[in-house]
């Protein structure tokens, strides 16, 4: 419990961190947001009148403290460009992506897991071959080419799935798959080696004295402490996905969180960049306090420290 | 018949005792395949275990005691390791023969195996009832209760204190010797005939081993159990042994009752180990070490094993492998045996 609150501690303190630095990186950034909303024939009496409206021309950390003081009474404030209300946006987008994320995540695991099992428990057949061939491959490929590669083959060629767009299930299969392939790629390594390790340990001995079936030994409790650095790392998966969904997002269209993240960015639309990567940091965040959680329920030996 | 059944039979006479043995070992070969070729690291290895007796296995470490135990309970490593001949006779069946699936009966049911290191022998994030439970739910049919009252039982038993809170406890909750107590309660739950157990004292602290070898020796007499126990060490042998197989490099070299074995020892290397050991009421000060090391698996002597470390080898020992002989109940292997 100790560790879990001084965790908690240090996410609170990374998450204020972040917020000043997200802050000053959008100010810092150049581009002008100005623009976005002005006409490019506005004059420059014009042009200052509207910086004064937002407050452009105060010192940075005074907009700091104001920006903070009006998130905490959720008025997120409209969107620069067309004037969209933000918490709108993000109700609309967050649940496009979280229903994109939560894919990604689930085949991460539903996939990653059985293939690095299978691959440690028939160490060094061809079967480990493939999947160990598959995991390098996984890793290797950057997940826009990949995107590019199932969208030429999947849609283009094979006609199987629509190449982009958004909701139904047929939209979501690439997309998800895409953004799940690194992590997956990286699971099957983590669980096989994870596996093997345990395999070697002396209570696998213990237990098989016992009389216990080897589908017991390998698929309860081998797999089981081979759980404990899968889980412990399964935050940092959740934060692989939130910055390739920016990527994944904007090539398959699906209007999620990280394509609007993008947009605003180039746009220079800052109450909207600089609410949505607040957002990404928090969940990223908190995808790792949510780790040392599960790795502290995960091992019993740090549970009661 | 064999010159080892000849051996643990003139034994067994000499023991007064007549009993059938309960688990007999029959020109056993276990051999460890390398890139450079397969070798016997378990070489003809003989003996019988008999009802409620006490069989120590002595011998320094990679002689083979281990991967003999391991032979019996079918653990072994296999590959690279693999008995490639001989029988292990166990209630009329070759356990060599028997499919896993059919081992995994006798294990814990009928043969218990208990290890050297308990800290790392134990499954870290299960609970000492949760592994309990699972092994007494494998062999018997009860219910979640009745292991429970089972496994406190057994605990209580084995001199664990607060029994019921240590069933719900964690490995890393316990210490050494506590966590042995587990090993041995959850090896004994079932009732076993034999109880093997690999150095069980060996990682533990002195004063827990005193503990651990009293509790051992309590059980197996409460229980009409017989025991395989195998060590390195000579005192844990005088405490505790009903007779003594003496291993070196792969080969049982003498095999005696423990009386025996420590006032007349007819093998060079057993004389040696005896010399090496402090004795208190022995007049001898000064302890011999025995010169030179074991061979390497790869270039063992083609005649006894010994032959390059024995003071007394003969022409005949660097030439001709020692046969199994037998002199008033003792078995050994040696062309040249000396009085002691």
């Amino acid at each position: 419990m100790k560790r879990i609150a001084a965790r908690s501690v240090y996410t609170l303190i990374v998450l204020l961190l972040s917020s000043i630095a997200v802050f000053y990186a959008i100010r810092l950034s150049g581009g002008d947001a100005v623009s976005a909303r002005l006409p490019a024939s506005a004059s420059y009496e014009e042009r200052e009148e509207f910086r004064e409206l937002l407050g452009l021309n105060d010192p940075v950390h005074e907009q700091y403290f104001r920006y903070m003081g009006r998130l905490l009474t959720f008025d997120l404030g409209k969107s620069l460009t067309n004037n969209a209300d933000i918490f709108d946006m993000l109700t609309h987008h967050g649940k496009n992506s979280l229903i994109l994320g939560a894919a990604a995540f689930a085949l991460v695991f539903a996939i990653g897991v059985p293939l690095g099992i299978l691959a440690a428990v028939r160490r060094n057949s061809w079967a480990d071959g493939s999947v160990m061939t598959f995991s390098v491959a996984g890793m290797a490929v950057p997940n826009f080419w990949l995107a590019l590669l199932t969208v030429w083959l999947f849609a283009s060629t094979l006609g199987w799935l629509p190449s982009a767009g958004c909701c139904s299930f047929k939209q979501l299969i690439l997309p998800a798959v895409v953004l799940a392939m690194e992590g997956i790629a990286l699971t099957v390594r983590m669980t096989r080696s994870a596996m093997l390790e345990n395999l070697g340990q002396d209570f696998v001995r213990t237990l098989r004295a016992g009389g216990l079936s080897e589908t017991s030994i390998i698929g309860k409790h081998v797999l089981r402490n081979a759980m404990v650095p899968i889980i412990s790392l399964a935050g940092l998966r959740i934060g692989q996905i939130v910055g390739y969904a920016l990527v994944v997002e904007t090539i398959f269209g699906w209007p999620g969180l990280g394509q609007v993240l993008v947009n605003a960015v180039l746009r220079r639309d800052y109450p909207v960049a600089q609410f949505f990567s607040l957002v990404l940091i928090t969940i990223v965040v908190l995808s790792n306090w949510l780790a040392d959680v599960g790795y502290t329920v995960a091992n019993p030996r740090l549970r009661k420290s | 018949m064999s010159a080892a059944t000849t051996a643990t039979g003139a034994a067994a006479a000499a023991n007064g005792s007549t009993d059938a043995p309960v688990l007999s070992v029959r020109n056993l070969h276990t051999a460890v395949a390398t890139p450079e070729g397969s070798f016997d690291v378990v070489r003809d290895v003989s003996f019988d275990i008999r009802p409620n007796e006490v069989l120590c296995l002595v011998g320094e470490s990679g002689c083979g005691k281990t991967i003999t135990a391991l032979s019996i309970m079918r653990l072994l490593p296999t590959p690279p390791v693999r008995i490639t001949s001989g029988e292990i006779v166990f209630d009329g069946t070759d356990l060599t023969q028997l499919p896993e699936r059919r081992v995994r009966d006798v294990r814990s049911e009928r043969i218990s195996m208990i290890f050297q290191d308990p800290l790392t022998s134990l499954d870290p994030v299960f609970t000492v009832g949760q592994v309990m439970t699972e092994v007494i739910r494998t062999h018997r049919d009860a219910t979640k209760a009745e292991a429970r009252d089972m496994g406190v039982e057994i605990l209580r038993a084995v001199g664990l204190p607060a029994p019921e809170e240590r069933f719900d406890s964690y490995p890393h909750e316990l210490s050494g010797g506590m966590r042995q107590r587990v090993m041995i309660a959850t090896a004994l739950v079932l009732d076993p005939e034999i109880l093997i157990a690999d150095e069980p004292t060996t990682a533990l602290d002195v004063t827990v081993q005193a503990q651990i070898l009293e509790r051992l020796r309590a059980e197996q007499q409460d229980r009409n159990m017989s025991m395989l126990l195998i060590t390195h060490d000579l005192a844990v042998v005088a405490s505790i042994a009903d007779r003594v197989a003496v291993m070196y490099a792969g080969e049982i070299v003498e095999e005696a009752p423990v009386d025996e074995l420590f006032s007349n020892p007819r093998h060079p290397y057993t004389q040696g180990l005896l010399r090496a050991l402090p004795h208190a009421s022995r007049k001898r000060r000064e302890l011999v070490p025995i010169p030179g090391l074991v061979p390497p698996m790869q270039m063992m002597p083609p005649g006894c094993r010994f032959a390059p470390r024995c003071p007394h080898a003969l022409e005949q020992c660097w030439t001709d492998h020692p046969p199994h002989e037998v002199e008033a109940g003792v078995g050994f292997r040696c062309f040249n045996p000396q009085p002691f």
